[in-house]
């Protein structure tokens, strides 16, 4: 039996059918194409799907969209586009050279936002523990971490 | 859709709705705070019975409480509030809680709860043996009332707790600890979203004199299907100073307090080993942290 919900994303109201077990990246990418977070494991190891929820991270695979109701959702989307102007956090993974096949990069650049929302400048140590929860197959992390640097000094 | 036989998923706003629900799914009925060990179990195939989701997040069960008697830890409070209350932060006597918060990476740590790691029962998991080790007591709620169970003794086996069906933990309390109480909490893992190859959870309590007047010692990770408390490792503790020599004699005492796992992670000899190292290490953190 479908559910009917509302949710919150990017600052836009969606009225939904989701099935009750439908993940909230599900309901990202399949109902609002929001393609934005990925999936990757699909069980909370490797955090392709990071989005903020209320303003902090999670994996959006492990949430089920009906207990995302009521919640605000931000996808890398919500934080900045091409059309809108890219967030700095963007801008500096295009800078840094920090995106290879860059399939983990909308994870991982979420994962950096909450970081740079509450910390202003960020110690090395502090960057590699926000983003601990995010795996990439490509850079071998040093670019991101440069990226990530770069950002927190244009604040 | 992974959950083959699920009608619902509830979001009640009481208690008393939640133990309703619970009572008329039965056995189908699982309940949700963070979800992410619900989701663990689905991607598993392990909730094929499953035909109701009852999310407790509206119960109003998130909060931190001092009390006179300790601290009250309302089950659905996150990983991350926990980790930003006061007392976690500064005091040495939680300090047990203060480690075992930093292993779980930030995606965890926003949506996890305290009452959800506690509920799922399994020794992998890295708050629930610092809890044991500070004396922490479960609050249950269920058809036929509220009771406390103490955490000890609470986890029968791989996924078994205490709880009897149709209950529900409401809190965990921990009894305020004694002056001159410290703890610590160490983990052996691969990488931040790794459960505990073996984990290792200590509190010391000393007396008047600088003896250790009450030790515990919990093992988690691949220790068996619930977690271990290590009576030999803190019988050689108790009555003596708290230095070197004593954590010495805990750690070799260790080795015979469990049986350990034997896996691809980890072989029983290696673990056995871990325990000791880890042991001696984490009793060291916890007696600095008095100065
Ligand atoms: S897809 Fe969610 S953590 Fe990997
Ligand atoms: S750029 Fe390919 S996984 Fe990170």
């Amino acid at each position: 039996m479908q559910k009917l919900i509302t949710l919150q994303v990017n600052g836009e109201r969606h009225e939904l059918a989701v099935e009750p077990d439908e993940s909230l990246l599900q309901v990202l990418r399949n109902r609002l194409e929001l393609v934005g977070p990925k999936k990757g494991c699909d069980s909370g190891g490797c955090g392709c799907c990071s989005v903020h929820v209320d303003g902090r991270v999670a994996y959006s695979c492990m949430m089920y969209a009906v207990g995302a109701e009521g919640r605000e959702i931000t996808t890398i989307e919500g934080i900045g586009s091409p059309a809108t102007g890219l967030h700095r956090l963007q801008q500096a993974f295009i800078d840094a050279g920090a995106v290879q096949c860059g399939y983990c990069t909308c994870g991982i650049i979420m994962a950096a936002k909450q970081l740079l929302d509450t910390v202003k400048q960020p110690s090395e140590d502090q960057i590699r523990l926000a983003i601990a929860g995010n795996l990439c197959r490509c850079t071998g992390y040093a670019k991101i971490v440069d990226a990530i640097k770069l950002a927190a000094a244009q604040t | 859709m992974t959950l083959p036989n699920l009608q619902d998923y509830h979001r009640p706003a009481t208690a008393e709705e939640t133990i309703a629900l619970m009572q008329q799914h039965g056995d189908g009925a699982m309940l949700v705070a963070g979800g992410t060990f619900v989701h663990g179990l689905e991607v598993r195939g392990l909730l094929e019975g499953v035909t109701a989701l009852i999310d407790i997040g509206r119960l109003g069960l998130a909060s931190i409480r001092r009390e006179p008697g300790g601290i009250l830890l309302g089950a659905t409070t996150t990983l991350a509030d926990l980790a930003a209350a006061d007392f976690v932060r500064g005091e040495p006597a939680f300090g047990a809680v203060r480690d075992a918060l930093t292993y779980p990476p930030p995606q965890i740590r926003n949506v996890g709860t305290v009452g959800g790691c506690v509920a799922a029962a399994a020794p992998l998991y890295d708050l629930p043996a610092a809890l044991l080790a500070l004396d922490g007591r479960v609050q249950a709620l269920g058809a036929k009332g509220a009771r406390e169970l103490p955490l000890d003794g609470f986890f029968r086996g791989l996924f078994e707790s205490a709880l009897a069906p149709g209950e529900l933990i409401t809190a965990i309390a921990i009894p305020a600890p004694p002056a001159r109480t410290t703890s610590a909490f160490l983990k052996l893992e691969t990488n931040a979203n790794d459960l505990a190859i073996l984990s290792v959870a200590v509190r010391l309590t000393l007396d008047a004199r600088g003896a250790i007047g009450t030790a515990r010692v919990v093992l988690g990770g691949g220790v068996g299907e619930a977690y271990v408390r290590a009576a030999a490792a803190e019988a050689a503790l108790a009555g003596r100073k708290a230095d070197a020599q004593a954590f010495a004699a805990a750690a070799e005492a260790v080795a015979g307090d469990f049986e350990p796992v034997a896996d691809h992670r980890g072989s029983a000899a290696y673990r056995r080993h871990i325990a000791g190292v880890y042991l001696r290490r984490a009793l060291t953190t916890a007696r600095e942290r008095l100065g």
